[in-house]
């Protein structure tokens, strides 16, 4: 019921969903791309990680809070397609990676702040968060080919 | 029809029948892939943008002259604008003669031709102007009206399909 009974409701948290993107995708990227020492070299790791953070929790919160209500729309057909499994296994991962880093390398990360090389451990990461991010927004859009918007 | 029309749907025949609407539109692997690129290019691109705009904002990054993170991120944002402009227009020519009379798709267009010329003139200005140049109205105007008109394109985008 409810979002499948507005013709608005539904485009609107599904372009929420999609435009959030710019915010977690692209914030996520761009600290992935500072851990690899692709770009902003010359700031600090631990504060380009300090000035996203707050937007990539809220990007995170608005991406799951749109992604739950339009998995309710329709929960038993969106079960019903691997495409989603595999996006929630992906997202399962993606978090675990988070939570590794933090608890690592990320600890540390006063100890190599301007460092001209990222310990590997942190490059791991971002490659990890880059492969599965992207993953994960191949997965979502598989799961509108199988399962067309009503 | 007038000339411009006229031009117009003769081009978007032109790239439907083209070798490469013609690809995207037979695989079907292909379209999905492009627009899998497509998403990722927005996220990059989107992403530089609302760091800047948020620097303009004075919201992040305060410490740091907006020149500097604008020139630092400034070939992420050509970048991921040249990508989306060539996976955004694979995506097009394999159904261009159904765009064609799609209201959301001629917003989108028009909403892309005032955002670039946006970003490539007055934002450009502010954003790689000295720091004794800039002020709270330029940097506000220049925030502002980038994030409404990017926005625009992705709404209008996201309509496309619902049209």
């Amino acid at each position: 019921m409810g979002l499948r009974e507005t013709i608005w409701a539904e485009p609107l948290v599904e372009s929420l969903h999609v435009l959030t993107l710019t915010l977690f995708l692209g914030f996520s990227v761009f600290l992935d791309l500072r851990l690899l020492g692709v770009t902003m070299q010359r700031k600090r790791a631990s504060e380009v990680l300090a000035q996203f953070n707050p937007w990539l929790f809220a990007g995170f919160a608005i991406m799951i809070i749109t992604g739950v209500f339009l998995f309710c729309g329709d929960p038993v057909s969106f079960y019903a397609t691997s495409f989603f499994k595999i996006k929630m296994i992906l997202l399962v991962l993606a978090c675990i990676n988070v939570l590794v880093f933090n608890r690592t390398v990320g600890r540390r990360i006063a100890d190599w702040d301007l460092a001209a090389k990222t310990p590997t451990a942190a490059k791991v990461a971002a490659v990890l968060s880059l492969v599965l991010w992207i993953a994960i927004i191949g997965a979502g859009r598989a799961i509108a080919y199988v399962l067309p918007p009503p | 029809m007038t000339g411009l029309a006229m031009l117009l749907k003769e081009f978007c025949t032109w790239c439907s029948n083209s070798f490469f609407g013609h690809g995207v539109r037979d695989s079907v692997w292909l379209f999905p892939s492009i627009e899998i690129i497509h998403l990722v290019g927005l996220g990059v691109l989107g992403g530089t943008v609302l760091i800047i705009n948020m620097r303009l904002l004075g919201i992040r990054f305060r410490d740091e002259a907006v020149s500097d993170l604008a020139r630092e991120l400034q070939p992420w944002m050509k970048g991921s604008l040249i990508i989306m402009l060539i996976s955004g227009f694979l995506l097009f020519a394999s159904e261009a003669e159904k765009l064609y009379g799609n209201w959301a798709f001629r917003a989108k267009m028009i909403s892309l031709a005032l955002a670039i010329l946006f970003t490539f003139t007055y934002y450009r200005k502010v954003t790689l102007s000295e720091e004794d140049k800039l002020t709270p109205l330029g940097n506000w105007t220049a925030a502002l009206v980038s994030f409404v008109l990017w926005t625009g394109v992705g709404l209008a985008g996201r309509a496309i399909g619902y049209v």
